[in-house]
């Protein structure tokens, strides 16, 4: 299966598990789970800003539409698109990274994959409750959430690439 | 030219980011106060039938309470069958009755997508204006209101839902007919809280709240909750009254949607009255 196909199919894969299973939980708490951000982190590395932030914003609209947010998830999706490449560059090795390798756990490691997407993560979530509350006053309110939702949607993509993704037998 | 050119090509990235965030948040915006169009809410037909066969799938989970639900309220309404009343004056005598003409009729429906933990809660119902439904009809359930209906297809619709930032339902707190306002913080779903109330007024515990029907979206006395607790505002003459609402919204299934006869007779009335120049200014 080349690269392209694999990552059509994520890209259905992620909007069915966002739109009709985990939009639907309701745990209460400020708990709300987005796994979809974990699309855009596992695109390949040497994909271009313009083409990651075109797809992500095609993914948030998609998502937006089945849950009644009119541009939100678009709007947080291509914030984190456009962050992508700043974080990856901040973090990375110094040779450059391998385009033969994913951006996904197995590939990179725990610690790098936990320090990249977890920033990513939350500038994903903090974005989407700034824009979804936009009340300067209930700032904390605003962190609350975006760390409640946060921590486990971290989780959940953690469980979910081991569910998804071949681990590559480089290794 | 050349220099633009160049800028232009530096900023590229950013510039296509700016672009994108401003059609975003342009949609997020106008969408939010008055959807021009069906297509990127649930009403629309491909999402709102993904979303049926969700529910076709989901809406077994919450079936034995809801079902008890029905059978409670429809015992409560056969409790009102003149057949099963004991007449107490006997050798009544029937009129045709003149005096009482229906003004609401009510619409079936069943809830197949929602959600309660964002800062603007939508449900979507399976009807729509094939139906009747219209935008601006208001939404409730056997236990309390709902909400009003936002957007319409042919078959589906979007209920602006009480857990939304601008709801704002005119509803009295019950034994003293206080009127104000409803609103939603955001924070819980099972509590809302009710602007406007001048805290020289003594409010009791646990009163109940119905709706005002007052701008003829809602019939007047259908539940919305119990007071729960009366707080006092800093540097305001006002209470802020904690609401517990009377419906569960995370299960939420089955609703009626309110259908006004009269509600044309009353906008045109109202549309008579002049504007008034001052109350303009000060808003």
């Amino acid at each position: 299966m080349n690269n392209l196909t694999k990552n059509i199919i994520r890209f259905f894969v992620f909007v069915v598990l966002q739109t009709l299973i985990f939009n639907q939980l309701e745990i209460g708490y400020g708990f709300h789970l987005m796994i979809h951000p974990l699309f855009i982190m596992l695109l390949p590395f040497e994909m271009g800003v313009i083409s990651l932030m075109g797809l992500a914003f095609l993914m948030g609209i998609i998502i937006d539409i089945f849950s009644n947010t009119y541009g939100l998830h678009a709007s947080s999706l291509v914030m984190m698109a456009y962050f992508r490449p700043i974080v990856f560059k901040f973090y990375g090795p110094r040779e450059g990274y391998d385009p033969l390798k994913e951006p996904n756990v197995f590939d990179m490691g725990n610690r790098w994959f936990t320090f990249v997407f977890g920033v990513l993560l939350l500038i994903h979530h903090l974005w989407f409750f700034l824009i979804e509350i936009f009340q300067f006053n209930q700032l904390f309110f605003i962190l609350q959430k975006t760390i409640f939702s946060a921590v486990p949607s971290f989780l959940i993509c953690l469980l979910l690439q081991s569910f998804l993704i071949k681990k590559s037998k480089t290794k | 030219m050349r220099n633009l050119i160049a800028f232009l090509r530096r900023f590229q990235i950013f510039l296509i980011f700016a672009l994108l965030q401003v059609i975003s948040l342009v949609i997020y915006v106008q969408f939010l106060s008055f959807p021009r169009s069906q297509y990127l809410t649930t009403a629309s037909n491909v999402t709102a039938k993904v979303l049926t066969w969700e529910n076709d799938v989901t809406k077994h989970f919450d079936l034995s309470k809801n079902n008890y639900a029905l059978q409670r309220e429809n015992i409560r309404l056969r409790e009102r069958l003149p057949e099963f009343m004991y007449t107490l004056s006997a050798g009544k005598v029937k009129i045709q009755d003149t005096v009482f003409k229906q003004q609401y009729t009510y619409i079936p429906g069943m809830v197949i997508n929602s959600s309660v933990t964002r800062r603007n809660n939508y449900f979507t119902l399976n009807i729509g204006s094939k139906q009747g439904v219209k935008p601006n009809m208001g939404v409730f359930s056997d236990k309390g209101v709902v909400g009003i209906v936002h957007n319409t297809s042919e078959h589906y619709c979007v209920v602006k839902s009480v857990l939304t930032k601008d709801i704002n339902i005119d509803v009295i707190i019950e034994p003293i007919h206080l009127s104000g306002i409803l609103k939603w913080d955001g924070h819980d779903p099972r509590r809302g809280s009710i602007d406007g109330i001048s805290n020289d007024l003594r409010i009791k515990k646990w009163s109940r709240i119905v709706t005002r029907g007052g701008s003829g979206i809602f019939p007047k006395g259908i539940p919305v909750g119990k007071v729960e607790r009366i707080e006092s505002i800093e540097g305001e003459p006002l209470w802020n009254v904690v609401v517990r609402y009377a419906e569960d919204y995370r299960t939420l299934q089955r609703v009626y949607v309110v259908k006004n006869l009269m509600i044309e007779e009353q906008h045109e009335l109202e549309g008579l009255i002049p504007p008034d120049e001052e109350e303009d200014l000060l808003r």
